[in-house]
């Protein structure tokens, strides 16, 4: 007869889960290539961008506005960090090596997110950041002058919905389990038909794509356009609601 | 069988209870019943394709039974408090993503049990891997992807360890240090339950031993007892296996 092992409590655990995966995130060479990679061609488009404001004599020159708007293709970046993070386990069986040491599925999906979004909020206000520092620096005294409380908001949004489209794409690359399918489905949704969607049906601006562009894009005038915390609300109830239902597959599904 | 504790309920014992796995129209296991005990080596031995890795991720709670129970002392593998601790186990493959080093894969590990990276390094000696620690596991041999997956299944030093093939890709050196590993968890009391095909260097380290073929049980008990007649259990599972197949 043996000693049945000290039980953890269920805190205990789920900290150990985190610390799990945090490592995992951190030993993957995919990770920081991905971050640097992303912060680097963020930055190149923020240049043009900002080389096409100083040109454009009828534009606003906002420094936030222009710095951000590469953020449209850099978000990119994100996608494929998510869903590497999560198509990743599928490499090498690794993931079965993941529920054996982690068997409560939910618990592990979910330090898995957490892990992710602790990774990914530093190096998206780092890359946001760094698009409006070059916009404002170029732009020097043409800029038009923006308060700081405008600059935070606007970082603040990105930033956050960097972080929620990271974890909407591990979502669904826990749910393809295939990294070139799940990017492929993430970006022709975002790149080709969210903006068609956005043309054609109203409804379209409470869809995730539009309902975070809100969260620092420019507020449209029409009264009914969604407002950044709105559309942080939002996204955040979609991205809440999308892993919660992968849960409910991840739970059951054999791997 | 072994006789008397077969209902005694110890925390360690493996039992496989009337296991049925059915995949689209196919049956894989139909009915799938056997018990691994503490301080003796179960061989689960059969033919490609009999069943062994299914049952064997049932057990570890990667697949879910169609019906029937796989059962760690009286619960299922998920309800174990400290599942690493508990049980140490192997699949095929190594289990591990090619881009980490093989000690970077074992930190993570040990992390999601608490355990301190000192024991990364034990178990790397262990398995002799601790020159290869900083490689990459894609760049592993298959022998080497072995070590790290038996590294990891030792890593929380478990009462009970399931195998799936571990001699697969093993030289001969590898095939009697595992060997003498098992026999040394059995004798101080432990639980291994391990798969094969059948070799003649397992029938030397099993004690008890559970064919399956086409997804059932074909032979159950002591190595003894299953070799029976045969001169060997090689003998013994070829004729328990195709005659069961014909
Ligand atoms: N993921 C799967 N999807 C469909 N069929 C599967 C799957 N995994 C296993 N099978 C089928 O289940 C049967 C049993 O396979 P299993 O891998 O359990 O056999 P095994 O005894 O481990 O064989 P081997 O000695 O080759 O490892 C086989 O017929 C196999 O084709
Ligand atoms: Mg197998």
């Amino acid at each position: 007869m043996t000693v049945p092992p000290a039980t953890r409590t269920r805190g205990r655990e789920a900290a150990q889960a985190l610390a799990a995966e945090l490592s995992k995130l951190a030993t993957l060479p995919a990770t920081f290539l991905t971050l640097g990679g992303t912060f680097v061609v963020n930055l190149i488009l923020a240049i043009a961008f900002t080389n096409a404001g100083l040109r454009d004599s009828t534009g606003t020159r906002s420094a936030p506005d222009i710095g951000l708007a590469s953020i449209g293709y850099g978000q990119a970046g994100f996608v494929i960090l998510g869903v590497m993070a999560a198509c990743s386990e599928y490499v090498g069986g690794q993931i079965r090596t993941t529920l054996t040491a982690m068997p409560r599925r939910a618990l592990q999906f979910t330090a898995k997110h957490v892990a992710l979004a602790i990774v990914v909020l530093p190096a998206a206000a780092i890359t946001a950041a760094s698009g409006v520092a070059l916009a404002a620096g170029v732009l020097g005294d043409t800029a038009a002058p923006v308060t700081s409380g405008r600059v935070a908001g606007a970082l603040g949004g990105v930033t956050a919905y960097l972080a929620l489209t990271t974890l909407i794409s591990a979502a669904v690359g826990a749910l393809v389990r295939r990294t070139l399918a799940a990017v492929v489905v993430l970006l022709g949704y975002l790149f080709i038909a969210g903006p068609l969607l956005r043309d054609h049906v109203p409804a379209a601006r409470y869809l995730p794509d539009s309902a975070g562009f809100a969260m620092w894009f420019p507020p449209a005038e029409d009264a009914g356009a969604v407002t950044p915390v709105h559309g942080g609300l939002l996204l955040m109830a979609w991205t809440v609601v999308l892993i919660a239902v992968v849960v409910l597959g991840y739970r059951r599904w054999d791997v | 069988m072994t006789g008397g504790d077969a209902s005694r309920s110890h925390v360690d014992v493996i039992t496989i209870d009337n296991l049925v796995k059915r995949r689209g129209s196919r049956e894989i296991l139909s009915g799938i019943s056997f018990r691994a005990r503490p301080g003796r080596v179960t061989g689960f031995l059969g033919p490609n394709g009999a069943g062994k890795s299914s049952t064997l991720r049932i057990l570890l709670g990667l697949d879910r039974a169609t019906s029937g129970a796989a059962l760690i002392g009286s619960v299922p593998f998920a309800k174990l408090p400290d599942p690493l601790a508990m049980v140490g186990a192997m699949l095929d493959g190594p289990g591990a993503h090619r881009a980490r080093t093989g000690r970077a894969h074992l930190r993570w590990v040990a992390r999601s049990a608490g355990l301190p990276r000192a024991r990364v390094d034990e178990v790397l000696e262990v398995v002799g891997l601790t020159n290869a620690a900083s490689k990459r596991v894609g760049a592993y041999s298959l022998g080497m992807g072995r070590r790290l997956g038996l590294a990891t299944a030792l890593l929380g030093d478990p009462e009970i360890l399931v195998l799936d093939e571990p001699v697969n890709g093993l030289d001969p050196d590898g095939i009697r240090w595992i060997r003498t590993l098992l026999r040394e968890r059995a004798a101080s009391g432990r639980t291994v339950l391990l798969s094969g095909h059948l070799m003649g260097e397992l029938a030397e380290t099993v004690d008890d031993v559970v064919v399956v073929n086409e997804g059932k049980v074909v032979a159950d008990g002591t190595l003894g007892e299953v070799t029976g007649a045969y001169r060997t259990l090689e003998d013994a599972f070829f004729a328990l296996t195709t005659g069961a197949a014909s």
